[in-house]
C-alpha cells in the first residue's frame, strides 16, 4: 500500500527526514515512534504529497509527487487536531469534504453518523470539543472509504475517554481489512494498534520493529514526567534512549515509559550523565495489552 | 452623451447612403447632359427672370453673368467632373436656388468651388454642396445672402480641404440656416456688419472664423466636433449670443477662441465639453475697451477659461462653470487678476467653490479662489496632463492644500460667486430615454449579484443520516 | 506491494475530483466564505454608499441641464473606484492562502485529494465571484438612483465602466494572490498588499511624473510606462470608451490616440487582462514548487 524509498527533507539547513525507505502491504499496521521532532509528522506529509521532498513516495502504487491528488483519494488523513474554518458549520464542513471527493451529500450525513456526529450538522467547528473535532476528522477521512488511514498523533490533545473512543475506532478499521499508519507516543496504543514499529530519530529511521520487541516486559508501564532544564532535555533524551528506554519530549518535560517498579531508573542513568532532574511527575498507568504480543 | 466615433461613422454612412439614393431617385435621366443647354437657357432669358432648370445632370463649369435666378427645383445637378469651379456668378443680383452642385477641382492653389460669387446682391438658397473644395465663396460681394444650403467638403485630410463658405470684402451679408460638414473653415475675411444665425457646422477645423472682420452678431449657431468652435482673430465689435459649442476638442479645441479682438461681448451660449471652453489670446488688444461675458454655460470642458497671461479688462458675470476639470488657468505662468470675475456683486456659478451662504442671499460669503498645486504644475509640464483623474493628482493637491509653502496662487478672483447655477435659456442635448435602459442595467446588475448570492451563497442542508441518532 | 494491487484495483478505488470539479468546489466555499465574512460585506456597504454618493454629487451638479461630459463628478467616481477597488481585491487575495496558511487549515485541505493548482485556482475563482458581486451591488444601486432620476451617464459606457472596474478588480487580486503565496503569514501579505496598493495608486503615478520632469521623458516614453500600470491603463480605458479619445489627456493621451488610433483600447485592455494574468500564474507556479505548506 506504501512504497517509501529514501524520503529526505530539509528545511534549512536541518535535515527533518533524512533517506526514510520502507514498504507498508495492504491491511498492515504501521506505528511510527519517536521524539517530538524525530520527523514523524514530515514524513507523514511527505507521504501525503503535501510538501515536497526528495525520494520517492507511491501509495497503492500512484506516485505521490506526480500524481498528488490520485495518491491522496486512496487516502484518510487525521491530523494531530482538526484545523478547518471555525467559523463553518459541521454539516457544511462535511459537504465540503464530501463533493470535494465526488460523493453524494447522504454520503456525508452516514459518515457523520458513524462517527457519532449526526445531530450536531448546525454546531460550529469552534464550538465542538476536542473529541468531537477529532471524531468529525475521522469522519472526514472516512467519507470515501479509503484502503489506507493515515493519523498523525490522533490522540495527543485528547482525555482518557477520547483516547479510548479513537483507538476502539481504529481498531474496527483494523479489522476491516485497513492500512494503517500512525505516528504516536503512547505505549500502549502502539502496542494495541500496531503490528510493526518505525523507530525515528532526528529524522532517521532508527529500528524497524514490532511492539513487542520495543516493550518486551508484560508488567505494567507507567509515564513518568521529568522536567528538566531546557538545554539538557535532548541530551536526557539520549542517554535514556541509550539505556533502553522510550523517550518522548513534548515540550513540558520529558516522558519516559518504565515498569512500574523501575521509575527510578532514569533518574539514576541521568544522574550518572551529571543531567540534573528537578522533579518528577507519575503520569499514568498504561497497560499493554496482552494481546498485541 | 457622445456615441463613440463608430456609431457616429455608421450613422454619417447611413445617411450618405440614403442622400445618395434619394438624389438618384428623385432626377436620374439616362444621359448626363453638358451644362452648355443650361447656358444657353440663361442666354435666353431676360436678365431678372427665373431660369428654371429641367432635372437632370448637367456636366462642366458654368458661368453666370446676367442677373438671373437659377432655380434647379430640387432637380438639377451641375456636376463639375472634379474641374474647376461649377458655377460662377459674375453678374449682381443674381439667384441660385434648389440645385444639387458637386464635384469641383481640388487644386488648392487656383481654389475652386462650388459656387463663386464675384459681384454683390447674390443670394444662394437651399442648394445642396458637395464634393466641392470650397462650397460658397464670396468674393467682394456685399449684401448677398447665402441661406438654406447643405455643404459638404471633399473627403480629404483636414489640411488640404477648402472653406466650406467664404466671405473676402463682402459686407452686409445673412448667412443663416446652413448645414455645413467636412471642410476646413467656415471663415469671414474684412467683412463687417453680417447676420450669421442658426448655422450648424460639425467635423471640421474652425466652425466659425472671423478674420479683420467687425461689427457682426452671431446668432444660434450651432458648432460641434471641430477643432475650434468660433475662432475671431483681429475683429472687433462681434456678438455671441445663445450659440452652442459642443465637444470641438481638436489640436487647439476651443469652444470660443478670441485673438486681439475688441468689445466683444458673450452672452448665453453654451459651451459643453470642449477642451478648453473660452480661449482668450491677448483680447481686448486696444487702449479703452473690453469683452463682456455674461449668463454662459461653460460646462464639462477640460479647461473652462484658458487665457494668455497678459489677459486683462475682460469682464465675467452670471456665468456658470460647471464640472469642468480646470475651472480657470493661464498659458503658462500669470494670473487673471486684471479681470473682473464679477460686475454690480452678480459674479460666476463655479461648481467647485467651496464657500457657503449663510445669509441665503443667493452670493457665496466667501470670494471664489480657486488655487490647484496639480493645474499650476500642469502649466509648466503639459505632459502631466496624463494624469489627471487619478489618485495621485488628488494627493498633488492635497498636498497644495496641506502645504501653504507649496500652494499657488490663485487664478482668479471672484468676490461675488453665486450659490446656484444661474438658469440659462440655451439649448443643449437632453438625455433622451436613458433613464428607462438605465434602470434595465440597474436591474441586470442587480439580479446578477442576487443570483450569485442566492445561489451559491447559501448551503443547502445536509439530509439526515437514515439511522439519525445523536450522540 | 503486489499484495495491495491485489486487495484493492484501481477500479475500486475512489477517485480524485475532476480538475474543474476541484476548482468549482473551492470556488463555492470561498464565495460562501467571502459572504459570510465581515469584509465582503463592509466592502461592499462602502463601495456602494460611495459610488451613490460620487453619482447623486454628478446628477446635482449636471442639474436642468442633462447633458454629461466627462467632467469633475464622474472623474470623481472613477478616483474613488482607483482607490477602493484594488484596495478589496488586494488585501481580499493577499488573505487568501496565508490566511489558510497561518490557521493552520492549509495542510488539511492539501491531504485531501486536490492538487494546488486546484486550491489556488478555485480560491481566486471563489473571490472574484464575490469581489464582482459586491461591485454589480454598487454599481447597481447607483445605476438605479441614476435611473431614478433620469441621469445621463450613457448605458453603454457605465456598462463598459462596470465591465472594466470588474477587470481591474480580476487584475488586483490576481497580484494580492501572488503576494499571499509567497508571504508565510496574514500580517505580512495584508502589508505587502497594502504598499502594493500605495505603489499602484500613488508612488508609481508621482514617480513617473517626477521622471517625466526630471529625465524630461518624451510621450510615447511617459505612455508606456504609464500603461504598464494597471491602474492608469484602467483609467485611460474607462476615457477612452467614453470620450472616444484620449485627447482628455493632453499630449501624451493625444499621442496614444493617433498613434494607437482604434488599437488604444485593445493595447489597455490587454495590459489588464495581463495583470489579471501573469501574476496568478506566477502564483501558480510558485505555489505548486513550494516546498513546505
Amino acid at each position: 500500500m506504501i512504497l517509501a524509498s529514501g524520503i529526505t527533507k530539509r528545511f534549512g539547513r536541518t535535515e527533518a527526514v533524512s533517506e526514510v525507505s520502507f514498504q507498508l502491504g495492504a491491511g498492515g499496521s504501521l506505528a511510527l515512534w519517536g521524539s517530538n521532532g524525530a520527523g514523524k509528522t514530515t514524513l507523514i506529509r511527505c507521504l501525503l504529497g503535501v510538501i515536497r521532498c526528495r525520494g520517492r513516495a507511491s501509495i497503492g502504487g500512484v506516485d505521490v509527487r506526480r500524481h498528488g491528488r490520485h495518491a491522496r483519494a486512496l487516502v484518510g488523513y487525521v491530523p494531530q487536531e482538526l484545523a478547518f474554518h471555525d467559523d463553518a458549520r459541521l454539516g457544511a464542513a462535511m459537504m465540503f469534504f464530501a463533493r470535494l471527493r465526488g460523493l453524494p451529500a447522504g454520503r456525508a450525513a452516514e459518515s457523520l453518523d458513524a462517527v457519532g456526529l449526526s445531530g450536531h450538522e448546525r454546531k460550529r467547528v469552534r464550538d465542538l470539543s476536542g473529541g468531537m473535532k477529532q471524531r468529525l476528522a475521522l469522519a472526514v477521512a472516512l467519507l470515501s472509504d479509503p484502503p489506507l488511514i493515515i493519523l498523525d498523533e490522533p490522540t495527543s490533545n485528547l482525555d482518557a475517554a477520547g483516547r479510548g473512543e479513537v483507538v476502539e475506532t481504529l481498531l474496527r478499521l483494523r479489522s476491516a481489512g485497513k492500512t494503517l499508519l500512525f505516528a504516536s507516543h503512547r505505549p500502549d496504543e502502539v502496542v494495541s494498534l500496531a503490528d510493526r514499529v518505525l523507530v525515528m530519530e532526528r529524522g532517521r529511521l532508527f529500528r524497524d520493529t514490532t511492539p513487542g520487541e520495543l516493550w518486551p516486559t508484560t508488567k505494567p508501564v507507567q509515564l513518568v514526567r521529568l522536567y528538566l532544564t531546557m538545554a539538557s532535555e535532548a541530551d536526557a533524551a539520549e542517554a535514556l534512549r541509550e539505556a533502553g528506554h522510550a523517550v518522548h519530549l513534548n515540550g513540558h518535560g520529558l516522558c519516559v515509559a518504565v515498569a512500574r517498579d523501575r521509575k527510578a531508573e532514569p533518574i539514576a542513568t541521568l544522574a550518572r550523565r551529571r543531567i540534573e532532574v528537578r522533579d518528577i511527575e507519575v503520569l499514568e498507568d498504561v497497560q499493554i495489552p496482552e494481546a498485541a504480543r | 452623451m457622445r456615441g463613440p466615433t463608430v456609431y457616429r461613422t455608421a450613422g454619417a454612412i447611413v445617411l450618405s447612403l440614403l442622400s445618395a439614393r434619394g438624389a438618384r431617385g428623385q432626377a436620374a435621366p439616362p444621359e448626363p447632359r453638358p451644362v452648355a443647354e443650361v447656358r444657353a437657357l440663361i442666354d435666353a432669358a431676360g436678365a431678372g427672370e427665373v431660369v428654371r432648370v429641367p432635372a437632370g445632370v448637367y456636366q462642366g463649369n458654368l458661368i453666370v453673368s446676367k442677373p438671373v435666378t437659377l432655380d434647379g427645383g430640387a432637380g438639377a445637378v451641375f456636376d463639375g467632373l472634379g474641374e474647376g469651379t461649377v458655377i460662377e456668378v459674375r453678374a449682381e443680383g443674381v439667384t441660385i436656388r434648389g440645385c444639387t452642385v458637386r464635384a469641383s477641382g481640388a487644386d488648392v492653389t487656383s481654389e475652386p468651388a462650388g459656387v463663386r460669387v464675384l459681384a454683390g446682391s447674390a443670394t444662394i438658397e437651399s442648394n445642396i454642396i458637395e464634393d466641392t473644395l470650397f462650397g460658397v465663396d464670396l468674393r467682394e460681394a456685399p449684401d448677398s445672402v447665402v441661406r438654406g444650403n447643405t455643404i459638404t467638403g471633399k473627403e480629404l485630410e483636414p489640411g488640404r480641404r477648402g472653406d466650406g463658405v467664404r466671405l473676402w470684402w463682402s459686407h452686409n451679408c445673412v448667412i443663416e440656416g446652413n448645414t455645413v460638414r467636412g471642410v476646413r473653415d467656415m471663415v469671414f475675411w474684412y467683412s463687417e456688419n453680417l447676420r450669421l444665425t442658426r448655422n450648424t457646422v460639425t467635423d471640421s477645423r474652425y466652425g466659425l472664423h472671423f478674420m479683420y472682420s467687425h461689427d457682426t452678431t452671431l446668432e444660434d449657431n450651432r458648432l460641434s466636433h471641430n477643432s475650434v468652435g468660433v475662432y475671431l482673430m483681429y475683429s472687433h465689435r462681434i456678438s455671441l449670443i445663445g450659440n452652442s459649442m459642443l465637444n470641438n476638442r481638436g489640436a487647439s479645441g476651443y469652444g470660443v477662441g478670441l485673438k486681439d479682438c475688441d468689445d466683444i461681448v458673450i452672452r448665453r451660449n453654451a459651451l459643453l465639453a470642449n477642451r478648453v471652453g473660452v480661449y482668450v489670446d491677448n483680447s481686448p488688444s486696444s487702449i479703452g475697451s473690453s469683452g463682456l461675458f455674461e449668463s454662459n454655460t461653460i460646462a464639462f470642458n477640460e479647461i473652462g477659461l484658458l487665457a494668455t497671461p497678459n489677459t486683462h479688462e475682460n469682464v465675467f458675470t452670471g456665468n456658470a462653470f460647471i464640472e469642468n476639470e480646470e475651472g480657470a488657468a493661464t498659458h503658462g505662468r500669470g494670473r487673471l487678476a486684471s479681470n473682473a470675475f464679477a460686475r454690480a456683486g452678480v459674479g460666476n456659478y463655479w461648481s467647485d467653490y467651496a464657500g457657503f451662504d449663510l445669509d441665503a442671499d443667493g452670493i457665496g460669503d466667501l470670494a471664489h479662489e480657486p488655487r490647484s498645486l496639480f493645474g499650476a504644475m500642469l502649466a509648466n509640464e503639459p505632459n502631466l496632463r496624463l494624469f489627471v483623474h487619478s489618485p495621485a493628482q488628488q494627493a498633488i493637491e492635497f498636498t497644495g492644500r496641506a502645504l501653504p509653502e507649496l500652494r499657488p496662487e490663485s487664478v482668479l478672483v471672484d468676490p461675488s460667486p453665486l450659490a446656484l447655477p444661474p438658469t440659462i435659456g440655451t439649448a443643449a442635448a437632453g438625455p433622451g430615454a436613458d433613464g428607462v435602459r438605465m434602470a434595465v442595467v440597474a436591474a441586470v446588475l442587480l439580479s446578477m449579484a442576487g443570483a450569485c448570492v442566492l445561489g451559491m451563497g447559501i448551503e443547502r442542508g445536509l439530509p439526515a443520516a437514515k439511522s439519525g441518532g445523536r450522540s | 506491494m503486489s499484495t495491495a494491487h491485489a486487495h484493492a484495483g484501481p477500479d475500486t478505488f475512489p477517485a480524485a475530483p475532476s480538475l474543474l470539479g476541484g476548482i468549482g468546489r473551492f470556488a463555492l466555499r470561498e464565495f460562501r466564505d467571502a459572504l459570510a465574512s465581515k469584509w465582503f460585506l463592509l466592502y461592499t456597504i462602502a463601495f456602494t454608499v460611495l459610488a451613490v454618493g460620487v453619482s447623486f454629487l454628478s446628477l446635482s451638479g449636471i442639474g436642468s441641464h442633462g447633458f454629461a461630459g466627462f467632467g469633475r463628478t464622474a472623474a470623481g467616481l472613477l478616483n474613488l473606484i482607483m482607490l477602493v477597488v484594488p484596495l478589496m481585491a488586494l488585501t481580499a487575495g493577499a488573505g487568501s492562502i496565508a490566511g489558510e496558511r497561518e490557521r493552520g487549515t492549509l495542510l488539511y485541505l492539501l491531504a485531501q485529494p486536490v492538487s494546488r493548482t486546484q486550491v489556488l485556482l478555485g480560491k481566486y475563482l471563489g473571490l472574484a465571484i464575490a469581489l464582482v458581486c459586491s461591485l454589480c451591488i454598487g454599481f447597481g444601486v447607483s445605476a438605479g438612483m441614476l435611473a431614478w432620476r433620469t441621469g445621463g451617464v450613457g448605458v453603454g459606457s457605465y456598462a463598459m465602466l462596470v465591465g472594466l472596474t470588474a477587470l481591474l478588480a480580476l487584475a488586483m487580486l490576481s497580484v494580492g494572490v501572488l503576494i499571499s503565496v509567497t508571504s508565510r503569514r496574514t500580517a505580512v501579505a495584508t502589508g505587502a498588499a497594502l504598499f502594493a496598493w500605495l505603489t499602484l495608486v500613488f508612488l508609481s503615478d508621482l514617480g513617473l511624473m517626477a521622471g517625466s520632469v526630471l529625465f524630461k521623458l518624451r510621450v510615447q516614453e511617459i505612455f508606456g510606462l504609464a500603461s504598464a500600470n494597471p491602474l492608469q491603463s484602467f483609467k485611460m480605458a474607462v476615457i477612452v470608451s467614453m470620450n472616444a479619445s484620449l485627447d482628455v489627456l493632453g499630449p501624451v493621451g493625444a499621442y496614444a490616440s493617433h498613434t494607437l488610433g482604434g488599437a488604444l483600447p485593445l493595447v489597455l485592455t490587454a495590459s489588464l487582462v495581463t495583470w489579471a494574468t501573469v501574476p496568478l500564474a506566477a502564483a501558480v507556479v510558485l505555489f505548486a514548487r513550494r516546498g513546505s505548506v
